[in-house]
């Protein structure tokens, strides 16, 4: 079983303050802590799940700069056996679509059955990468897998997840895109020693033209979708004070739930 | 004039809710454009639905065939790529769920169409399709401008839009699947419900939190059926699982689970860092607590000081009567 | 895993072990937790395969309280090698995963709580400390610790301290957010690696800013930079030791409290570090105050479960909370305040307090925020 897996590096910000940056198209990315995409997480781990069962090897890919190799080494580290980094600045500005399409380049030439991505990235969260990618390579995909059953005679039995505790369960055949969902599995820790012992191991860096691409083909000019500007959402501060009578105090948080939870 | 076409989601027999969401913002934006409306149905015997449907849009386009009697990308792909290759659509709308996050990605690829996913709100000006997306896990709102297509694409988030009562009188055009044959790799099996007795907390959209202020286990029932009557799901704070109340399953916190809600009601939860750090995620939270000064109100949207013995039975009531 | 068997075997000289037992006869935790340190010893030393050993769930029951090591007549390490065995389990990945966000949380923000870097110093807001990467000047560092900086029940711990240190006229200054944890939970969860990182971090910060003199809020940094940095030249005090020391004589705490007083030993300021009598000589100089002492005190103190990781993973077995046993001691004795003097004592007990509806009859306090009381 040859497996790819596509994971990104991102900024964590669930607990940071965003600073809109001049250009007013992204975030100050100073000082925030990155890691890998949480999704992407999990998509290693059952990478390696897979290999651990079924054998064969798991290369792992990802686009950005020198600091990507930390990410890399990460996966390195949980069982990954070859690194691949993907730079160029070309690359920059890149929407789903073209990313999908510099993978897409990268992935082409090699040998593979299963190529894994995480359902969404945590900074830009297209959701719209795995299934572009296995379009652009001309195969199959599922988008959002909770559990792989099994894999047999060149076909994969997977579930995927619906909304509201549903699962579908696929039959298809290999070689395949999945997406990985959260909770598919426990992704293993990776420990500092752990890492400092794949410290050596070569990752190999391809830009555009190694890729045969073109400028158009990648970074904005090879985007479907342009950044015009981005703004902070609308937020109040604090907690609102429900008061009153029992009865409109339940009145209020009915129509609290009403509006924001869905409740019929 | 180019119309707007919104890919009707149904699932086991009953039309989706993010499909009148999707109609509805559908119907604003060809208010303003004078583009005509269309819903676009595919399944198997779905007739009934076609005409529940049929006043939401100026037009229904109804494609039956057995195979697509359950939903697969592959099949849609192709049903639609023939579509909008006769219609020429300007807009094709589609949920960004589980449905249409299999579904649009590969379809944009296939008709070199730009494609907007997880948008919040969408835009036509002078032919041109912007629309706004979040990032960051909803800290930013980005609007991004869609390259000029004859077709382009936007998902929508569901519970974006809240639906309205309105009338186009629409009516049902009957299109003819052009599908020949099973798509054979890639075959739906069936549908798996979660586990009964098992429930994800992580997962649930309302989610009914109790902390130490519930006083003893005998109150745990009347928590329990507040968060019935809502659909939603119990957790709880560490204490209430330190005294074995709940299994360890309900925690939310750092040694319990970290969860993101739409609605999460923290009840008798002073909103230690610990518990807050599980679930300041949740889309809304409405804190109930007797301390006005408890840390929970920090970080809850709407707060109500008061005693939760008193407040609960008397919400749980009104939910009743309301929802009944 | 054979040649981590025989390091283990070289390292905590486990042929040295003649099962007397008396590390599990002094584990807080034996007789409620399948952990029994006396047969984790031979069983180390008998079985051929470790990999089923580093994957029971009793091996983070331990509290690292130390007691096992300290009662040993061999002078061998018996804590030293579970922390050994955790640390076969971090490198094989597989452990508890509130376990794993307490390690990534301090490798990606330096604390294990995953709160945001620079937020670190938010406490202090309204302090106006001084912090010595913004140019202050001070004779001491106040290393403030993660829980004191981020828990809001626990930064009221680190305000009242910063209220002592002025009555006295102690000058300190902190590393504001470059201070990262210190790594002591770290290493006991067996992250050997990132306990390093940590403390070759801390180090720098030290000597960038000439900090010849570090004081610490909780038990933990200071055992850790004390013994594990062991750097030279640099003194490494406990508060409670400041404290003790400024109230020789005239007693800047001049006010009036009468209440009964008893302490919690911090396992790692008492057992592992022998600082006993200064928490007890501040809290016996206040006027008013009665202080008794628990029947487990100092040396036989019980551990109240917050240590080693535990504030990050729940202990496998069902018996009762060491901390539960602890405060209904405290309530049964009379006292009304239950003082203690470290972050992690001071959330397990007062959780205890909760859990065991004494809320009206005890307080648990830290030695700082009594002090603060009779100001």
């Amino acid at each position: 079983m040859e497996i790819i897996v596509c994971i990104k590096r991102v900024p964590k910000t669930a607990e940071a303050d965003l600073v809109i940056d001049k250009t007013e198209r992204d975030i100050e990315k100073e000082g925030l802590v990155f890691d890998i995409n949480e999704w992407d997480n999990y998509a290693v781990e059952e990478a390696i799940l897979l290999k651990e069962k079924y054998g064969g090897t798991v290369t792992a890919i990802s686009m950005g700069p020198e600091e990507v190799n930390e990410t890399l080494r990460r996966a390195l580290a949980m069982g990954a056996d070859q690194a691949i980094r993907l730079t160029d600045p070309g690359f920059e500005g890149s929407d789903g679509y073209a990313i999908a399409r510099v993978l897409s380049r990268a992935i082409n030439p090699l040998a593979y059955d299963l190529v894994l991505t995480g359902v969404q990235a945590e900074d830009d969260g297209y959701g719209q990468v795995g299934p572009t990618l296995a379009e652009l390579l001309g195969i199959r995909h599922v988008a959002i897998v909770n559990q792989i059953e099994g894999i047999e005679n060149g076909r994969a039995r997977v579930h995927r997840e619906l909304e509201g505790g549903l699962d579908e369960v696929i039959d298809l055949e290999l070689p395949a895109v999945l997406t990985i969902q959260t909770g598919i599995n426990e992704p293993r820790y990776v420990s500092i020693i752990g890492i400092r012992k794949v410290a050596q191991k070569e990752i190999k860096v391809l830009g555009l033209q190694d890729l045969g691409m073109k400028l158009e083909e990648a970074g904005e000019p090879g985007s479907m979708t342009v950044v015009e500007k981005v703004f902070f959402p609308p937020v109040g501060e604090g907690a609102q004070m429900l008061e009153g009578t029992m009865d409109e105090i339940s009145d209020k948080v009915i129509a609290i739930l009403k509006e924001k939870g869905g409740v019929a | 004039m180019d119309a707007i076409f919104v890919l009707v989601e149904h699932r086991q027999g009953a039309i989706r809710d993010i499909t009148f969401e999707m109609l509805m913002k559908g119907k604003q934006l060809c208010e303003k454009t004078g583009n005509p409306l269309t819903a676009v149905l595919l399944g198997n015997d779905v007739g009934a639905m076609a005409e529940e449907l049929k006043d939401r849009a100026n037009r229904v386009i109804l494609i039956e065939d057995q195979k697509l009697e359950n939903f697969n990308s592959e099949a849609y792909q192709q049903v639609l790529g023939n579509l909008v290759e006769q219609e020429k659509p300007s807009l094709l709308l589609m949920g960004h769920t589980a449905f249409g996050m299999d579904l649009a990605p590969g379809l944009a690829v296939q008709m070199n169409a730009p494609l907007a996913t997880d948008c919040i709100d969408v835009m036509m000006e002078d032919d041109r399709v912007k629309a706004t997306r979040q990032t960051y896990g909803g800290k930013l709102n980005v609007e991004v401008r869609l390259k000029p297509a004859q077709c382009s694409m936007v998902t929508l988030r569901p519970a974006s839009f809240s639906v309205a009562d309105y009338s186009l009188g629409g009516e049902i055009t009957r299109v003819t699947s052009p599908l020949t044959e099973e798509i054979p790799s890639k075959r739906f099996l069936e549908y798996v419900e979660a586990a009964a007795g098992e429930v994800d907390i992580t997962q649930t959209e309302i989610l009914v939190s109790v902390g130490r202020g519930i006083k003893d286990p005998e109150n745990i029932p009347m928590v329990q059926e507040l968060a019935d009557s809502l659909g939603a799901a119990l957790s709880c704070s560490r204490p209430v699982v330190d005294k074995k109340w709940l299994p360890k399953d309900r925690q939310v916190g750092t040694s319990g689970k970290t969860v993101k809600p739409k609605v999460y009601i923290a009840i008798g939860i002073s909103g230690a860092f610990q518990h807050a750090a599980g679930m300041k995620g949740s889309g809304t939270i409405i804190a109930i607590n007797r301390d006005p000064k408890a840390p929970i109100f920090n970080i809850a949207h709407f707060g109500i000081v008061g005693d939760l013995f008193k407040i609960v039975p008397a919400l749980k009531g009104k939910i009743g009567e309301v929802l009944a | 895993m054979e040649a981590q068997k025989n390091e283990l075997l070289q390292k905590f000289e486990l042929y040295g072990c003649f099962q007397c037992g008396k590390c599990t006869g002094g584990c807080p935790v034996s007789l409620k937790s399948k952990l029994n340190i006396r047969k984790l010893m031979i069983e180390v030393l008998l079985r051929e395969n470790l990999s089923n050993m580093i994957q029971r769930d009793e091996l983070w029951d331990c509290t690292t309280c130390k007691t096992c090591t300290l009662r040993c007549p061999r002078g061998l390490e018996p804590m030293d090698l579970l922390i050994g065995m955790r640390a076969l389990s971090v490198e094989e990945g597989h452990i508890p995963k509130t376990i794993i966000e307490a390690l990534e949380g301090a490798y990606k923000y330096g604390n294990p709580w995953n709160a945001a870097k620079n937020k670190r110093s938010d406490w202090a807001n309204e302090l106006e400390l001084k912090v010595f990467p913004q140019g202050g000047k001070a004779a001491n560092l106040y290393f403030v610790c993660c829980t004191a900086a981020y828990d809001t029940r626990v930064q009221n711990v680190g305000r009242s301290l910063v209220q002592c240190f002025r009555q006295i006229g102690y000058d300190f200054a902190t590393l504001g957010n470059d201070e990262t944890c210190c790594g002591s939970e770290i290493r006991r969860m067996g992250e050997e690696g990132l306990f390093e990182m940590l403390m070759e971090g801390n180090i720098e910060s030290i000597n960038k800013y000439d900090i010849r003199s570090i004081v610490t809020t909780s038990p933990h940094c200071y055992n850790t930079i004390k013994n594990d940095y062991a750097q030279d030249g640099l003194e490494v005090r406990h508060y409670t030791q400041i404290l003790a020391e400024a109230i020789e004589g005239k007693n800047p705490f001049s006010g009036e409290m009468r209440k009964v007083i008893t302490y919690h030993d911090p396992c790692f300021l008492g057992k592992q570090n022998g600082i006993f009598d200064e928490p007890r000589q501040i809290l016996q100089s206040i006027p008013g105050v009665t202080f008794i002492d628990f029947d487990r005190s100092r040396e036989n103190s019980l551990c109240c479960e917050g240590g080693g990781g535990r504030m990050w993973v729940e202990s496998s077995d069902q018996g009762p909370r060491l901390a539960e046993i602890r405060v209904q001691d405290a309530v049964d004795m009379g006292a009304e305040i239950l003082a203690t003097a470290c972050p992690f004592c001071l959330l397990t007990l007062e959780d205890a307090v909760k859990t065991t509806g004494n809320e009206e009859k005890l307080r648990v306090m830290d030695i700082s925020e009594i002090l603060v009381e009779v100001l």
